[in-house]
């Protein structure tokens, strides 16, 4: 049996709708349901449902074969993860914003709040600005205009978030979409399962995007 | 930080008594090496990046001390100094703890790890890489383990080559070999304007199998240092179907992490029932001209404690048994 660990939140139900088209139904499934666990009909995947944070964890220690999950969140994570592929959905841009575009440059130490502390370092620290970072974990939007920080880096889907809370986008760090990630050692023991996932989710990627 | 006491220190003597009985049937001499020794050493042994993981402490004169996070570098030094004199090739093996620093939400974690390891010192021919494979392969089967594990091979010259063919900038290089490791195809497949070159390195990581991948592989490499290396594995492949046992391993040329390190074979080993690696090895022909005369060597470990846990889990519980009867014959 492969286990799959899916991201819980707006992943779920785009990732569920893939596998259904590869022919991988989890009976009874659905965003509202509380059950975080699910057998497909043919016994052959098992779906574990936990915080989109908690993938690479799950995958990494190989308690999950593979994974669904943001990019964003991988690179935040660090795990050491295989990505072979790029399903394309969840699109979505982590963006930097704030209420006035000019606000990166005018002050001498800028207080960034958000909930991907290693990206924001990463990304402030390539281009030599001070920051001070501040770990939020929701409801990011809300920081600058309470006067948590200056600005904040965060995930934009549609921009309407940002937008009702007088927040405009100020940069673009990267673009994110629904990972599949599979644990080095089930690469390597369940490699002809494995395979045969790989190619069946590529195909029905590949008609996402097109 | 781990006790084992009872029933599961004593199966976790067994493994080790296993592995030490099988290096002791090719001949190899145990070795004890330090366990404390100046950092210098392994800066030297592992490069300088993997050292910076060990855990440091300062001598009385001020020069900087380590807890020994790896074995190979104190056997390099050992066969190069106080065993120089000893006729070729030297046959090294030990049991002992390494400690490294370890990010706490990695899948490895502890920082404390037994490896049951091996050193064959001053063999560079292709009997020596086989050899290794071999011992390898008789531990994981005197553990009961052969139906449930995959040894992985490479060689390390086969993405050197291309690389000297396509990416001579090495920052490139890194950054290419970083995306073939984590086998980020979609990564791979944009990661330079000329596509050709981009399906070079994404083929890389599918090239994954039995005895057909050296034929696909043969297909989409020209440069002659490539082609060298994939003869060699494809030769190694054969002794290993000639012997009866390739079942128990796989050729894997997207697996290109520890390059700088390793010269010639690399492999990994996997058990069912652990989520990382078990244990791996390779060629290291640069190491020993570190502290002497250079000569040619290779080695591998096991992590002790990743096997004791895959053993001691409960699916596992009758091959505790037959260890045990295969001691006590």
């Amino acid at each position: 049996m492969i286990t799959i660990a899916i991201a819980k939140g707006r992943m779920q139900d785009e990732a569920l709708a893939l596998l259904a088209r590869a022919d991988i139904r989890f009976n009874g499934h659905s965003a509202i349901s509380r059950c975080l666990i699910s057998t497909d009909q043919t016994g052959e995947y098992r779906a574990i449902f936990v915080k989109p944070a908690d993938v690479p964890v799950y995958v990494e220690h190989g308690i999950a074969d593979c994974g669904i999950v943001g990019h964003d969140v991988l690179l935040e994570s660090e795990a050491d993860v295989l990505w072979p592929l790029d399903l394309g959905i969840a699109r979505c841009r982590l963006v930097v914003a704030g209420m006035s575009p000019g606000q990166i440059k005018s002050k001498g130490m800028l207080r960034v709040a958000t909930k991907y502390p290693q990206l924001t370092s990463e990304y402030f620290g390539s281009r030599g600005t001070p920051v001070e970072i501040i770990r939020l974990s929701g409801s990011v939007e809300l920081a600058p205009s309470l006067g948590l920080c200056d600005v904040i880096v965060d995930l934009v889907e549609t921009g309407r978030t940002l937008q009702e809370n007088g927040l405009s986008v100020i940069d673009v760090i990267t673009e994110s979409t629904g990972r599949f990630v599979v644990n080095r050692a089930s690469y390597q023991l369940k490699a002809h399962n494995i395979a045969r996932l790989l190619n069946a989710l590529e195909q029905v990627a590949s008609g996402v995007s097109a | 930080m781990r006790y084992y006491v009872g029933e599961e220190a004593r199966l976790r003597r067994r493994v080790e008594d296993a592995a030490m009985s099988v290096f002791d049937r090719w001949a190899y001499e145990e070795i004890t090496t330090p366990s404390v020794d100046y950092y210098a050493l392994f800066e030297h042994g592992m490069g300088t990046i993997e050292a910076q993981r060990a855990f440091r402490f300062t001598d009385q004169d001020g020069r900087l001390l380590t807890l020994r996070p790896d074995v190979t570098s104190s056997v390099a030094r050992a066969a190069a100094t106080l065993l120089s004199d000893r006729p070729r090739p030297l046959r090294l093996c030990y049991a002992a703890p390494v400690f490294k620093q370890q990010s706490q939400s990695a899948a490895e974690w502890r920082r404390e790890n037994t490896q049951l390891g091996c050193e064959l010192i001053g063999a560079g021919d292709a009997s020596a890489d086989l050899e290794m494979l071999l011992v390898a392969a008789e531990i994981l089967a005197q553990l009961g383990l052969q139906d449930s594990c995959c040894i992985t091979i490479n060689h390390v010259e086969i993405f050197n080559g291309l690389a000297e063919e396509f990416l001579p900038d090495t920052n490139a290089r890194e950054v290419v070999r970083g995306l073939i490791d984590r086998r980020a195809i979609p990564e791979l497949n944009h990661y330079s304007s000329d596509a050709a070159r981009c399906k070079t390195f994404a083929d890389l990581v599918h090239l994954k199998g039995k005895r057909e991948v050296i034929h696909s592989a043969q297909d989409s490499i020209s440069n002659a240092r490539s082609q060298r290396a994939l003869g060699a594995v494809a030769d190694l492949w054969e002794a290993l179907e000639m012997r009866g046992v390739s079942e128990l391993f796989e050729i894997d040329l997207g697996d290109v992490s520890s390059l700088d390190y390793y010269t010639g074979l690399s492999f990994k080993i996997f058990v069912d029932g652990a989520g990382s690696r078990v244990g791996g090895g390779g060629r290291y022909d640069r190491l020993i001209s570190n502290f002497g005369a250079a000569e040619p060597a290779i080695g591998f470990v096991l992590n002790l404690d990743g096997l004791t846990d895959v053993l001691n889990s409960e699916k596992s519980q009758p091959q505790i048994s037959r260890i045990h009867t295969d001691l006590k014959q």
